[in-house]
């Protein structure tokens, strides 16, 4: 493999007006390992998959500060990538979008004689801003703050739905609704609709079948298409609304910048804050001293949402490399991926020592859990607000519950982590 | 609409109308001045929306609203002074008319 020039990629200028599918160049398996990755770098390491990350994948994480070099490459049947562990480093990659680029980020599959970006996470400066000024006043601190109350309102009904039955699987009587009724409210779209959103997204995400996947995706596609049709004829003070509606410097957004928006605020918000309330919940049925703690210091409620946030962050964030750049005398040569591992470099104990304690009291640095740089997390705000409410509603309700006894815990595998399912008994 | 400057590091200055109630970080993300990333989009979890209070409006202004503020500005990537607040902690109200910030070299 001594091809690792790519003319197309290096060419390539980001049309929103004009989506095309970048050139990105692909290596997978062993025999396609270009020839300047050093053979002493080359790993399998078994992130998302392997059973022994999937035993207890946060501890596995953990260990990778020690186990692996900072940069190494790993080599895997579905794609090569550098993986880069240490916070300093995903600082640096998340921070520099002409080198470290957002493209073909989402796995989705798309046409590409039809081809839509996922917007705003595909789109990179200069017109990522554009777009994440259309909807940063909802999802801004004040935003969201606004509707603090219904959120809440949300998550006491669902709560009041099980609590007298002295038990439930976390991840489906309360993981999984909360953040779907929530993106409901947001968006602007019938609540009537929950439980099918939530079974479209469960095949999206879970099922390992390439043809459920896409019809699920369909599905969706269909019913947002109809929405988007609908806000456009009758606005409403939802997002879908002010996405259709919305213009840029003078000019509507297209069919395509509206559906790839739309669709990806869908996809953006469906399993990560899912994934972590599943995490966080497990964590807190087996700590109750810990649970004791969280009660008894209710002021301290945001220390101990971005906490949870940092020990239980849940996904990674791929780029690809522009230019040839050396990093700790590693050199990532242009049409390389990198993936940042975003849970291991909230453990790297040079910036959170000891990294695996639960430590309300840690003094503020810049968390991963939603990325850094201009691609940061826009639902970054509503994901800590609906977790600050959970807790608050959960525990004011259910101060005290376990595990159910005899349950085992499975952890997912792939890109979002988190187990499968969390029996709970109080 | 209240009024805030911004100060770049190489002297060059750009006005804009930040309404009453936001905060000066997105006055200048809205208004595409550079500058200032604001990454974390004013959780506030990060350090880069530093700006130095003009001398003249520090009295007005203040110091860190809050402890994580404090605790944040710490990991700011250029020097940390006396006048040095998180941007997004600063929210418009009629008496910042007039504020002018300036900003730091760098953000990262």
């Amino acid at each position: 493999m001594g091809a690792t020039s790519f003319p197309e990629l290096q060419a390539y200028v980001q049309d929103p007006l004009d989506p095309q599918k970048p050139i990105v160049p692909f290596f997978a398996g062993t025999d396609q390992i270009p020839a300047h990755v050093p053979p002493e770098l080359v790993k399998t390491c078994g992130l998302m998959f392997s059973p022994e990350f999937l035993a207890a994948p946060h501890d596995f994480m953990a260990a990778m500060q020690d186990n692996y070099p900072p940069i190494f490459y790993e080599v895997t049947p579905f794609r090569n990538s550098w993986f880069l562990t240490k916070h300093e480093d995903c600082l640096f990659v998340l921070r520099n979008a002409d080198i470290f680029r957002n493209l073909e980020a989402s796995p989705f599959p798309r046409e590409a004689d039809d081809y839509f970006f996922f917007i705003p996470q595909e789109v990179d400066p200069p017109h990522h801003r554009k777009y994440r000024n259309i909807v940063d006043p909802v999802f801004c601190p004040a935003g969201i703050k606004q509707i603090e109350a219904l959120i809440r309102q949300r998550a006491i009904d669902i709560i009041e739905g099980f609590v007298d039955a002295g038990e439930c699987n976390f991840n489906t009587a309360f993981g999984r609704p909360l953040p779907v009724s929530v993106f409901l409210d947001i968006m602007g779209l019938p609540q009537d609709m929950r439980d099918t959103f939530v079974e479209w997204g469960d095949t999206m995400i879970h099922s390992q079948d390439p043809a459920e996947v896409g019809a699920a995706f369909a599905k969706a596609i269909v019913y947002l298409r109809g929405a988007i049709a609908e806000k456009k004829a009758n606005p409403d003070g939802g997002v879908v609304s002010l996405i259709a509606n919305a213009e840029i410097e003078g000019r509507k957004l297209t069919d395509k910048e509206v559906f790839g928006f739309v669709s990806f605020l869908w996809i953006g918000g469906l399993d990560t804050v899912y994934a972590a309330l599943n995490n966080i919940w497990l964590w807190l049925a087996q700590n109750p001293d810990r649970v004791e703690e969280i009660i008894a210091r209710p002021d301290d409620i945001d220390k101990v949402v971005e906490e949870l946030l940092r020990r239980y962050s849940v996904t990674f964030s791929t780029r690809v490399v522009m230019k040839d750049i050396e990093m700790r005398g590693v050199l990532l040569k242009q049409g390389d991926r990198v993936l940042t591992i975003l849970p291991s470099a909230n453990f790297d104990p040079e910036v959170f020592p000891n990294p695996l304690e639960v430590d309300f009291d840690r003094p503020r640095k810049t968390i991963l859990a939603f990325t850094v740089g201009v691609h940061s997390c826009m639902g970054g705000h509503l994901a800590r607000m609906e977790l600050k409410i959970a807790l608050q509603e959960w525990l004011k309700r259910i101060p005290k519950f376990s595990v159910k006894p005899g349950a085992t815990i499975e952890y997912k595998p792939g890109g979002v982590v988190g187990p499968v399912a969390v029996p709970l008994v109080w | 609409m209240p009024k805030v400057t911004y100060v770049q590091f190489d002297g060059s200055q750009q006005t804009a109308d930040v309404p009453l109630g936001e905060n000066v970080m997105r006055g200048a993300l809205y208004n595409g001045i550079e500058g200032i990333a604001g990454e974390c989009g004013g959780a506030p979890s990060c350090a880069t929306c530093h700006c130095y209070v003009d001398d003249a409006w520090t009295g007005v202004v203040g110091g860190p609203a809050t402890s994580v503020e404090a605790e944040l500005l710490e990991a700011a990537a250029c020097e940390v002074r006396g006048e040095s607040r998180l941007s997004c902690q600063i929210v418009m109200t009629e008496a910042l008319d007039g504020l002018v910030v300036h900003l730091p070299e760098t953000q990262f």
